[in-house]
């Protein structure tokens, strides 16, 4: 359990957006691999089967609470979605962001920001970025359509530059 | 530079600062928890588990006694109501039933037949409107007391 808590724990964390659930889901996962510690424990896929597993309960967690409220954030984001593509990015992208921090630096930042964006925003972010799912993947774990999920995607990657850009130029100050 | 492009630009920006990061510590208190709660789980008693835990005897037990209560239910009811007669008259008085039945379905079905064609449609479409707009509003308050309630305080908890 050692070797993977915080694996486990990041994933969770990084889905939900929030501690106190991301340690729930954690406790979830762990009595569920002792259920099946038989199969796990000569398993050199234990550390596949944990992630996959911490992701669908998550999934499964915040939906219980997404599907109730499906109506209204399909009618809000269809009004927003005037534009399937999304919006024009209105500033220069950079070509390295963050790149003269350290590791640890950067994770702080990136799970602060993280934490800022929607649920709508955020999931299928981390699940691109960090789980490294393509799009069709995740429009099918989501049980949303293909489009939805690339301009939900474009659009957190859009809200998280500025986000990041303002906690970089904050740390380096501090640092300086 | 084009959209396309920046789009481009900004996923391998964002790549760039993702790739590397270290995982998040878990608590100290996980693997507590975790053990914690296997203890509790084993010490409950079998029937205080899930129906997929039980012992493959309780379950078999379980179905069987629950196949032969609902076919108690049903013959008993059965008997009661039809009593000792025969079978075509048994047959015959469950078939009672249908005319009375089907009686009362015509009627009720000429019954807002006819109130459809007495009442202004202006009315009809009125009281629609009434109804979908009252079914709107329930969705709206709940919708309200979920964000005021739910979604704010756990906003503000990631704060802290």
């Amino acid at each position: 359990m050692r070797a993977y808590q915080d694996m486990v724990f990041s994933t969770a964390a990084r889905l939900a957006g929030n501690e106190t659930q991301a340690e729930d889901i954690a406790q979830e996962v762990f009595i569920r691999a002792y259920e099946h510690f038989s199969d796990l424990r000569s398993s050199v896929t234990a550390g596949g089967w944990l992630k996959t597993v911490t992701t669908n309960l998550t999934l499964n967690y915040l939906s219980r609470y997404r599907k109730r409220w499906r109506l209204f954030s399909e009618l809000r984001s269809t009004a927003e979605d005037g534009d399937s593509d999304g919006p024009e990015l209105d500033w220069e992208v950079p070509d390295t962001i963050l790149a003269d921090l350290s590791a640890e630096q950067r994770a702080a930042i990136v799970d602060a920001a993280l934490r800022q964006l929607p649920d709508h925003q955020r999931l299928p972010l981390v699940l691109y970025h960090f789980e490294d799912l393509s799009y069709q993947e995740i429009a099918d774990k989501l049980n949303v359509s293909l489009t939805k999920i690339k301009t939900d995607i474009r659009r957190a990657r859009a809200a998280l530059l500025p986000l990041l850009q303002e906690s970089g130029g904050a740390r380096d100050t501090l640092d300086s | 530079m084009n959209k396309h492009e920046a789009d481009q630009k900004l996923e391998q920006t964002l790549k760039q600062a993702f790739s590397g990061l270290p995982s998040r510590r878990a608590p100290g208190t996980l693997e507590a928890r975790v053990v914690s709660e296997l203890q509790r789980r084993a010490a409950l008693p079998w029937w205080r588990v899930s129906f997929a835990n039980w012992p493959v005897s309780a379950r078999v037990a379980f179905v069987l006694i629950c196949a032969a209560l609902v076919a108690a239910t049903i013959l008993g009811g059965a008997s009661a109501y039809l009593g000792g007669r025969p079978w075509n008259e048994a047959f015959a008085l469950v078939l009672s039933w249908v005319h009375p039945f089907l009686a009362v379905m015509s009627s009720a079905g000429g019954l807002a037949a006819m109130l459809v064609r007495v009442i202004p449609p202006l009315w009809l479409y009125g009281g629609l409107g009434l109804g979908i707009l009252l079914y709107v509003m329930l969705f709206g308050l709940g919708a309200a007391a979920y964000r005021t309630l739910y979604l704010w305080p756990s906003s503000a908890g990631n704060d802290l």
